[in-house]
């Protein structure tokens, strides 16, 4: 029977006793011509009684080529060149040469038993082998599909998708993901970008809600995820392979503390055009002492501060409190707060009678006061010294959502608290089933600094560490990029479920964690063109090579450009536009005149209390809120006792 | 220690040699002293080819051919040999690439069939293997009649090589040459042939004598002999023929490096010596190592014969191992 339609082998199974065919890796020559290549994913046949017939069918990725040619020693090319370079290449003859190729099984059916591969003809891959090397006929068809599109596998002028689980990216029964490469060509930020928007474009119905939440830690990077981008037509081309709209993010919310005056904003994203949608994030006293330890443990642990801190937040914060010697607090800022620590230091020294209070001693509650002034100075327009705070929407969590929250300018130990505080709370929000989506993926940049694999123990390396070993059950996910994945954390990048790598550094190849990679995989990875990635999954026995398209969204880089960032405003400008956001009916003059003569502290105090309450109408109620308390107990005394360990040179 | 006599003959001017002789297998030329009639010169002279502009054909046929045998069985004493002999054309194009462009094999019986019991003549008839008898006189001791199916075997090459090559030139496109590895002289096509050369590296003839000989064979490396012809014997048709020494023998041996050269007896080819000779001095390159003949050895022919093996079936080869007994399997 003639079967005119059979693609043509491309090469051949070849096995000796030194290389022999195993279970688990073969060789194949083909021609010095042909489209193989590293990466290249191909399909073996066991020759059969006829053709086709042989059953056992095997798929294998190419990790390794050689070429030689029957050149006895290199002497001989020498000795036949008369020693001239310029000579060898006069040859009339040209030698025999092979082109033989190193490849690792990726599949073999029948599965059993599970045998040598058979010294079979050699075919490229067709895009249903892909789809059968990769396991992914078993959960990209079926009644309940959940792949997510990845990229297409491009060798031997194939296209093919390639998908990766959603249950294993995603949870339950693994999840998330880490990207590493070095800086500018690996395109990992990018990588992310596209993901993200894959995934909310093929998240499984029956999963239910997605939403990621994205901390943007360099620059403008993530700062306009809203925006379109530029795409060539072979970007469109790739969506459309993809399934995926080349569409920038639909819903995408922003979130920036203000800077040190209390008023501006924190972002590149402060064009007057778009700064209208970056909500502020602003804490107060008792979201920082849930955190207080990302604090204390950064520098140290310290049992005793802790204890204190776990005291004034279960018996102070937000209660009537009798300091002891005659005084009653009710702390609600950290202005109220210091009033208490003055009172205590005071108390004692008018005493005179020891060291301690209540069992806390004198020192540590020293050394609490300074962590805590510390943060408050140092993360200025993120702590509020005084008054309400503005937070995510938690419990409003909304599906196909990107919340992005720029930290890119805070100072390291109010990244630490932002992230200490946005994770525990949406892993309280998911174990209670109540965050208002039923997965979140969470964006982390520059794992190294916060998951680094050295140093001290932190507090925020823990919580990685511990969404890393636990968050697959709850729908928390994490997405990871690192420049040098050898200097993140082992468990961290090892529980990874998705491993991505774009163009690495040859240096950090070298490295033990790259040991199962062959020689030439790492060359390809050294040298890896920008918008191509090698993806490890755990239906994928061995790493795949894809290509993804550029992200349909604006590069940070690009939208800073267009959308310059605008100059701070002055402080009653900036009041004007926060209110104006509220109540558009509001104008200028009006805020102007009344924050006149005001202390900027009750000002920025009066406008959290709007942006808290979102009265109807707010200029009235800023208004209230502005006579409300005209003379707070704050600044005056203060230098009564100075921090013993003044860490931030800025006055208290 | 003889180093001392050695040193004397050296001091006396003879020429450092080393080699061991091995037996060489291809076309054997034949043996003994035939002698040949000058063409170029009345007496053998020497010419430089340095100078000369190498022949650069278009394309080039390679031709070689390969025997294989073992002996598979004995009836009473009589061997049962079974022999494989294969011939192949590579040819050679502008891209300077070999690409197979004929070959033919057999599989042949060589025994003494009389000398059989007749169910192995039987067996051996109804297996439809072309049987080659040996002659009645060589069947009765096995010693040489393994020696004569050798004898059988080559000859059965030799005319596989024969059929093969003369397909072969009715193909030859004009601008391109047959490069035969042995003699011409044995097929009238190839002898007739314009552009059909061939080359022969076992010197069992010898075609001259004294000075001569002298000239022949301590022919300087790069340099040819002057074309001669070599005395007819028997069916052998009128060919022109030189040596040429690719490589310095000096410190090898006197046949080291060297080859003789057939092609058409034609004015044209006495023209054309120098330039055949300075193509056949490119041909050095690449070194067919490891075969050992590799200093008279051209690597095209190297690579038909390494094409000829890896095709022959398995079984006919004899390795080492395989004297071990054998087991169940
Ligand atoms: N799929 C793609 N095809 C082509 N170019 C791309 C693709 N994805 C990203 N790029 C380009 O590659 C460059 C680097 O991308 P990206 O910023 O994502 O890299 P990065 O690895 O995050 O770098 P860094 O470590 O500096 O953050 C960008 O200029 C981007 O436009
Ligand atoms: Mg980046």
């Amino acid at each position: 029977m003639i079967q005119t339609r059979d693609p043509e082998p491309i090469g051949r199974v070849v096995a000796t006793e030194l290389k022999p065919a195993t279970p688990h890796q073969f060789h194949f020559w083909t021609a010095n011509e042909t489209t193989i290549g590293i990466g290249a994913i191909v399909r073996v046949e066991e020759p059969g009684p006829g053709k086709r017939e042989g059953g056992r069918v095997v798929y294998g990725v190419v990790t390794d080529g050689f070429a030689y040619s029957d050149l006895a020693t290199p002497l001989h090319d020498v000795v036949s060149a008369e020693g001239d370079p310029a000579r060898a290449a006069e040859s009339p003859s040209v030698r025999q040469e092979i082109r033989l190729w190193t490849a690792a099984v990726l599949r073999q059916q029948p599965e059993e038993p599970l045998q040598p591969v058979p010294l079979g003809a050699v075919y490229v891959a067709s895009d249903a082998d892909v789809a059968q090397a990769l396991r992914m006929d078993a959960y990209v068809s079926g009644a309940q599909p959940s792949g997510i599109p990845v990229g297409l596998y491009t060798a031997a002028g194939l296209e093919a998708p390639v998908y990766l689980d959603a249950d294993f990216l995603l949870g339950p029964e693994a999840a998330h993901l880490n990207i590493s490469g070095v800086s500018g060509l690996a395109t990992k930020t990018s990588a992310v970008e596209f993901l993200l928007a894959s995934i909310f474009e093929h998240f499984p119905a029956h999963k239910g809600r997605v939403a990621a939440l994205c901390f943007n830690v360099k620059g403008p990077d993530l700062c306009f995820l809203d925006r379109p981008g530029t795409l060539d037509d072979a970007d469109r081309r790739r969506y459309e392979r993809l399934g995926i709209v080349p569409q920038p993010f639909q819903r995408v919310r922003y979130y920036a503390p203000f800077k040190a005056d209390g008023v501006n904003l924190n972002t590149l994203r402060t064009h007057p055009d778009l700064v209208g949608d970056v909500e502020p994030l602003v804490w107060g006293l008792s979201e920082v002492l849930d955190f207080a330890e990302v604090l204390l443990n950064r520098d140290d642990i310290d049992a005793k501060a802790d204890a204190f801190i776990d005291f004034l937040s279960d018996r102070v914060l937000n209660k009537e409190f009798d300091d002891g010697f005659g005084g009653g607090h009710r702390v609600q800022t950290f202005a109220d707060l210091d009033g208490l620590f003055r009172a205590i230091f005071d108390g004692l020294e008018l005493s005179g009678r020891s060291d301690m209070w209540r069992t806390h001693h004198i020192a540590t509650i020293r050394k609490v006061r300074n962590r805590l002034s510390n943060i408050s100075t140092r993360c200025k327009g993120l702590v509020t010294d005084d008054g309400p705070s503005s937070d995510l929407p938690w419990g409003g969590f909304e599906d196909r959502t990107v919340y992005v929250v720029d930290v890119a300018n805070v100072d390291p130990l109010g990244q630490d608290l932002v992230f200490a505080r946005v994770v525990s709370k949406l892993r309280e929000h998911l174990e209670r089933r109540d965050l208002g989506v039923e997965a979140v993926v969470v964006f982390v940049d520059e794992l190294n600094k916060y998951a680094p694999g050295d140093g001290p123990e932190t507090y925020v390396r823990k919580m990685l560490l511990d969404i890393s070993e636990r968050g697959r059950y709850l729908g928390l996910v994490l997405f990871a990029a690192e420049q040098f994945r050898s200097q993140v954390h082992r468990r961290v990048v090892g529980n990874a479920g998705t491993t991505l790598f774009g163009r690495m550094d040859a240096d950090e190849l070298a490295t033990p964690g790259y040991h199962v990679l062959s020689p030439a995989v790492k060359i390809k990875l050294a040298t890896l063109p920008i918008g191509e990635l090698m993806v490890r999954h755990p239906h994928f026995t061995q790493p795949i090579f894809v290509r993804f398209p550029r992200p349909a969204v604006l590069r940070g880089r690009d939208g800073v450009e267009r959308f310059p960032p605008a100059a701070d405003l002055s402080f009653e400008d900036a009041v004007v536009r926060q209110l104006a956001r509220l109540d558009r009916r509001i104008r200028p003059n009006q805020v102007k005149d009344l924050i006149a003569e005001r202390r900027p502290d009750d000002v920025r105090r009066a406008l959290a209390a709007v942006r808290r309450t979102r009265p109807d109408d707010a200029l009235a109620y800023f208004r209230r809120m502005l006579g409300a308390r005209v003379a707070p107990a704050t600044a005056p005394a203060r230098e009564a006792v100075p921090p013993l360990n003044p860490i931030s040179e800025e006055p208290y | 220690m003889p180093s001392s006599w050695v040193d004397a003959i050296l001091a006396a001017g003879a020429v450092p040699a080393s080699y061991v002789p091995d037996a060489s297998a291809g076309r054997t030329d034949l043996e003994g002293f035939t002698g040949a009639d000058g063409v170029e010169d009345d007496e053998l002279r020497t010419y430089c080819v340095a100078d000369a502009r190498p022949l650069a054909p278009g394309a080039v046929a390679f031709l070689d051919g390969i025997e294989q045998w073992r002996v598979v069985g004995y009836g009473g004493v009589t061997p049962i040999v079974r022999g494989y002999v294969a011939a192949a054309v590579r040819r050679r194009g502008p891209d300077r690439r070999l690409r197979t462009a004929g070959e033919v094999s057999r599989e042949l019986a060589i025994t003494r069939l009389d000398a059989l019991a007749e169910p192995l003549r039987r067996a051996l008839a109804e297996s439809g293997v072309a049987v080659v008898e040996l002659a009645e006189e060589d069947a009765g001791q096995p010693t040489r009649a393994i020696q004569a199916a050798r004898r059988e075997l080559e000859r059965a090459r030799l005319a596989e090589e024969r059929g093969l090559a003369e397909r072969c030139l009715a193909e030859l496109g004009p601008d391109e040459w047959l490069v035969v590895d042995g003699v011409l002289s044995d097929s009238a096509a190839l002898s007739a042939h314009r552009r059909a050369i061939g080359v022969i590296k076992s010197h069992g003839a010898q075609y001259f004598e004294g000075a001569e000989l002298e000239r022949a064979l301590t022919l300087p490396a790069g340099h040819r002999t002057s074309v001669f012809q070599p005395r007819s014997r028997g069916a052998r048709r009128a060919i022109y023929s030189w040596y040429l020494r690719l490589w310095p023998w000096e410190g090898n041996d006197l046949l080291y490096g060297l080859l003789r050269v057939e092609a058409h007896a034609d004015a044209a080819t006495v023209a054309r010596a120098s330039a055949l000779s300075a193509w056949l001095m490119r041909e050095r390159s690449p070194l067919s190592t490891p075969d050992a003949r590799w200093d008279r050895l051209l690597y095209p022919i190297h690579d038909v014969e390494t094409y000829l093996r890896s095709r022959a079936p398995r079984d006919v080869l004899s390795h080492p191992a395989s004297r071990l007994p054998r087991t169940g399997s």
